[in-house]
């Protein structure tokens, strides 16, 4: 039973072979000759400085919060209403109960003033 | 089609996806990350369900894209909360709670 | 491609087997409901008495449902109310009552408001109980999102300070990093199989699908990662210290013991029954990250000063030591799993719901030294912890030596006898910490202190005139659920009878492990 991780081991220790020896070869032989720049973490087209005044209006977040969550539900939606007729009066039901808890959810936002753009 | 390709582009992007979440630094491009490993997730489900020919997979899928939409708000959420407090502009500099 | 879908008949549906989701969802809403209406009463009163009678309501239900050696698919066998979904419901209404309890005084409560604070509770109790009735790996993914979101709010609940914040990205971070990889080990088991349904691949094991298919093994392997993560197995643990100690000490204790339980309900399902029949293939990893989480979590608690974060760390030991009776795939080690996790609940509710109390009013906050001279100044609070403590370590009288006592016993009946070993030192290790707890308390120089409760002002007493006792008492609720819990610790320690009854009704729950 253990033959089987075999491989795995295999892959593991020349995975960390290869990896450690490149490392250890570039340590040893590369010339070093740090300055402040290049001890930056870097990120490809990034500027290495995050941007501290950044800007930006919460409730513009706090309504595209709202209208992807409640957009991304009638997804469900879909399937029942191409299939309504073969699913029947159930199904029918299940939506509206889905329907209800929804309404639920937006009845709550609207009462704690979430929809009002301040 | 082959299913082989849809399943190499989804683990290219599943490795894309936990390669930047590992190294960006802004928190929001880490969401969006987390996002495109959700996605790989779907892109593969949505090709065995055609493999398999039944419904389970599209299914799962559409539960996944919704659940995905929760996590990001929620995620957007915080960093909202976070920026409010002027914390977040850096995910390297969150480092109160360590040892 | 149109499915063929034409003509579905409506699914049968168990309206009683439902009844506890029923009504935590409909507890949710009105919870919800009721958050939007002003006044003190409603916030202070209202709304906490709503949420327990919701898990109270629950409870009885789940007990009212119960009935032995019952398996009982329901909607379409997407869900599976039997005794191994019951028990561990049990855990979790407890774990969620305790947490109402603990939270009563919380600053996070004013914070994020208590409307939202309940409702947020009460869908991620929603959520694991769903997952520990999952039959299919839809409602596995649905149910462990349902668990996590709420969770990852609740840990940044408290606003205003930097570290719960930070708690909570970290959390979601992390936690959304193990479902997508949980997600892609899932869509990989259903491309190998071919269904969704555990069932369906516990009969495609073997038969059609071979037992060394690449696309099952990676799948299997990206799962088990994916829940590792979030039963902080190691090496997928780093974030438990650092979440556990950021977010909101009540939180921090519901996570320890319900997130946890709820992790392993679906180890159980997923492993012991769905891929039962590829248990040589996973049993050596899994057997593998048991020993690494038992050494690494026993180790990374012996440097802490903080007890949330010591409190973490041996969380992540004690993941090694139950992980052990999912690795057997035995009834034995179904039933030892279980066991542990009940007497779980109970020690390490004890212990979070000391910290709580000596964290509002003590300036270490949860440092070691916020339990200095407990033991005469407030023994109250000095015997849960001392209780506790030992219990987690494991010592004889208590539960936590049955619970560990069973495990090792399942490892050893399961040909995993080396594992059992591990426990053993794992616990030897453990013991270091552990006493170090209870010699702060009872052997530490007595320090009496102005102390200050947060949300009312102190008025400053004389010296004379405050008692540590008085102290204690200040927070009721919170020095109740202490002492319940380490009461029901050394009852269950003395007289385990009644829990090995249950739990052998939960033994037979898993039809792949019977005969």
């Amino acid at each position: 039973m253990l033959q089987s991780y075999l491989p795995a081991l295999v892959f593991l220790v020349l995975g960390g072979a290869i990896g450690g020896a490149f490392t250890l070869l570039n340590g040893v032989l590369g010339p070093r000759r740090p300055n402040p720049v290049k001890n930056e973490p870097y990120e490809c087209g990034l500027p290495s400085e995050v941007k501290r005044s950044f800007r930006f209006g919460i409730s513009f977040y706090l309504i595209a919060m709202l209208f992807i969550l409640f957009d991304i539900e009638v997804i469900f939606l879909y399937p029942i209403a191409v299939q309504l007729k073969a699913f029947g009066v159930f199904a029918l039901v299940e939506t509206l109960v889905f329907i209800f808890l929804l309404l639920v959810a937006f009845v709550f936002v609207w009462r704690r003033g979430a929809l009002e753009w301040k | 089609m082959n299913v082989v390709w849809f399943l190499c582009l989804s683990a290219v992007l599943f490795c894309i996806g936990g390669a930047g979440v590992l190294i960006r630094r802004n928190p929001l491009v880490v969401l969006l990350c987390l996002e495109l490993m959700l996605n790989a997730g779907n892109l593969a489900l949505v090709a065995f369900s055609r493999m398999h020919g039944n419904g389970d997979g599209q299914i799962f899928a559409l539960v996944v894209m919704v659940v995905a939409a929760c996590e990001v708000v929620v995620g957007l959420g915080v960093i909202v909360g976070m920026y409010r407090n002027r914390i977040a502009e850096d995910v390297d500099a969150m480092s109160e709670l360590r040892g | 491609m149109i499915l063929p879908l034409a003509d579905v008949p409506a699914p049968h549906i168990d309206y009683k087997g439902l009844s506890p989701l029923i009504a935590l969802v409909g507890g949710t809403v009105l919870v919800l409901m009721a958050a939007l209406l002003r006044g003190r009463f409603v916030q202070r009163s209202l709304l906490p008495l709503l949420t327990l009678g919701t898990l109270g309501a629950a409870m009885g239900l789940s007990i009212w449902v119960w009935s032995p050696g019952d398996h009982r698919p329901i909607v379409e066998s997407a869900l599976e109310v039997d005794a191994l979904a019951l028990s561990l419901s049990l855990v979790f209404y407890v774990a969620g009552i305790a947490t109402v309890l603990l939270a009563h005084r919380s600053a996070a409560l004013s914070d994020a408001g208590a409307g939202e604070y309940y409702t947020l509770l009460l869908s991620s109790v929603t959520g694991m109980v769903l997952l520990a009735e999952a039959a299919n790996l839809i409602t596995l993914f649905v149910g462990i999102e349902l668990l996590s979101i709420p969770l990852y709010v609740l840990c940044a609940s408290q606003v205003r300070r930097r570290a719960s914040l930070e708690a909570g990205l970290k959390y979601l971070v992390i936690g959304s990093v193990g479902s997508a990889t949980l997600l892609y080990g899932l869509a990989l088991i259903y491309g190998a199989a071919g269904t969704t349904s555990f069932a369906g691949i516990d009969r495609a094991l073997g038969d059609t699908v071979s037992l060394s298919d690449p696309l099952l093994l990676t799948g299997i392997a990206l799962a088990c990662a994916g829940l590792a993560f979030k039963a902080s197995v190691a090496p997928f643990h780093q974030w438990t210290p650092d979440v556990y100690q950021g977010a909101p000490t009540p939180v921090t204790a519901f996570m320890a013991v319900a997130t946890k339980a709820a992790a392993f309900a679906i180890f159980l399902r997923l492993f012991d029954s769905a891929l039962l029949s590829a248990q040589f293939q996973w049993a050596p990893a899994l057997a593998a990250l048991a020993t690494i989480t038992i050494v690494v979590g026993n180790v990374g608690a012996i440097a802490q000063d903080s007890l949330k974060r010591m409190l973490a760390w041996s969380g992540v030991a004690q993941a090694g030591y139950i992980l052990a009776g999912v690795v057997v795939g035995t009834q034995k080690g179904l039933e030892a799993t279980v066991f542990y996790l009940l007497v779980y609940l109970l020690m390490n509710v004890a212990a979070f719901a000391v910290v709580i109390a000596r964290e509002r009013v003590s300036e270490w906050g949860d440092g070691m030294r916020a339990l200095e001279g407990l033991g005469r100044a407030a023994p109250w609070l000095a015997w849960p912890m001392t209780i506790a403590m030992l219990a987690l370590a494991g010592f004889p009288a208590t539960a936590g030596f049955i619970g560990k006592f069973y495990l090792i016993d399942a490892a050893v009946d399961g040909d995993y006898a080396w594992l059992g070993v591990v426990i053993v030192a794992g616990s030897m290790i453990s013991l270091v910490y552990y006493l170090r707890v209870v010699a702060v308390m009872w052997m530490g120089p007595m320090e009496v202190r102005l102390p200050s409760l947060p949300g009312r002002p102190r008025t400053a007493k004389p010296v004379g005139g405050w008692s540590p006792e008085a102290d204690a008492w200040a927070q009721p609720e919170v020095t109740l659920v202490a002492v319940a819990c380490a009461a029901a610790t050394m009852f269950f320690g003395i007289w385990p009878n009644p829990l090995f009854d249950l739990v052998a009704d939960v033994g037979t729950s898993l039809a792949s492990l019977v005969g």
